[in-house]
């Protein structure tokens, strides 16, 4: 499994990282929605993305449109990671395609919790 | 324009919840009086703009800038941190704790990218400090302020 991550800030990438990668999981990371994008243009084929709302050159919520308005990505997981939580933005961002939402500061059961709800953990959790 | 504001408790709360999820540290945040003039502090800011203006600032000495961005950098005790990893945690640091503060504030509203700055900064002076909390982590003083537009 792999994760790709988008967050301006390296200290919270790292921190999803740490979690994600306690999984057994791979990870890719972008500074933006924009860079985000041309990975996946790249070739990139993550089952997951984690996504910041607020951040430079493209937001999270821009992102979450363009790779839903594609077809060859629609088997890629979006969870939106963020400290929007007003309910107006989780609606936005849930009818734009993002499957989760976990509002910062999160613990780590927090994000694996929600990777079991979206089925994310079924060959993954350790014996 | 609103001047609500949330209290010195919601400050303390969102803060201490922000700390042990994310620096990961067994020491505790604790209550403490302003810092001493002397001491050189980190600061960082975002603004809110909408229904509810305001901007929270957090402020720390370099000994809790350096302990934060090891833990939230996973950092080694032994690692120091340079300044762009600082810069990177304080600014998450205040983003994460300004968030939350807009989401106790009247919406909708946005939230701007995080400013740092290794000193004080000037405040804006159309704005006026409607809470405070004092802390200490560690021995070095945190401060965390939210400022609020002069009502009209």
């Amino acid at each position: 499994m792999q994760a790709l991550i988008i967050d301006d800030s390296r200290a919270m990438r790292s921190i999803l990282r740490r979690i994600v990668t306690g999984l057994g999981w791979t990870t890719a990371e972008a500074g933006d929605g924009q860079e985000a994008l041309d990975l996946l243009e790249g070739g990139l084929v993550p089952d997951l993305c984690l996504i910041d709302w607020n951040m430079p050159v493209m937001d999270g919520y821009t992102f979450v449109q363009r790779v839903r308005a594609e077809q060859r990505w629609r088997d890629v997981t979006l969870m939106m990671v963020t400290t929007e939580s007003e309910h107006g933005q989780i609606v936005r961002a849930l009818a734009a395609g993002a499957h989760e939402y976990v509002i910062k500061p999160f613990t780590a059961e927090a994000i694996v919790e929600k990777l079991g709800l979206l089925g994310l953990l079924d060959q993954e959790v350790p014996a | 324009m609103s001047t609500l504001a949330p209290s010195a408790l919601d400050l303390e709360a969102l803060v201490t919840d922000m700390w042990a999820s994310f620096v990961g540290s067994p020491e505790l945040l604790l209550p403490a009086g302003p810092p001493a003039d002397d001491v050189a502090l980190w600061s960082a800011t975002v603004t809110v703009t909408g229904e509810w203006r305001g901007m929270v600032s957090v402020d720390l000495a370099e000994a809790a800038v350096l302990g934060v961005t090891r833990g939230m950098l996973g950092f080694g005790e032994d690692e120091e941190p340079d300044a762009a990893s600082c810069t990177d945690a304080v600014g998450e640091l205040v983003n994460v704790v300004g968030g939350n503060v807009k989401s106790l504030m009247p919406g909708p509203s946005s939230l701007s990218l995080p400013v740092v700055s290794r000193g004080a900064v000037e405040l804006p002076s159309e704005m006026t400090e409607a809470s405070v909390l004092h802390l200490d982590w560690c021995g070095a003083p945190v401060r965390v302020r939210v400022l609020t537009a002069h009502s009209s």
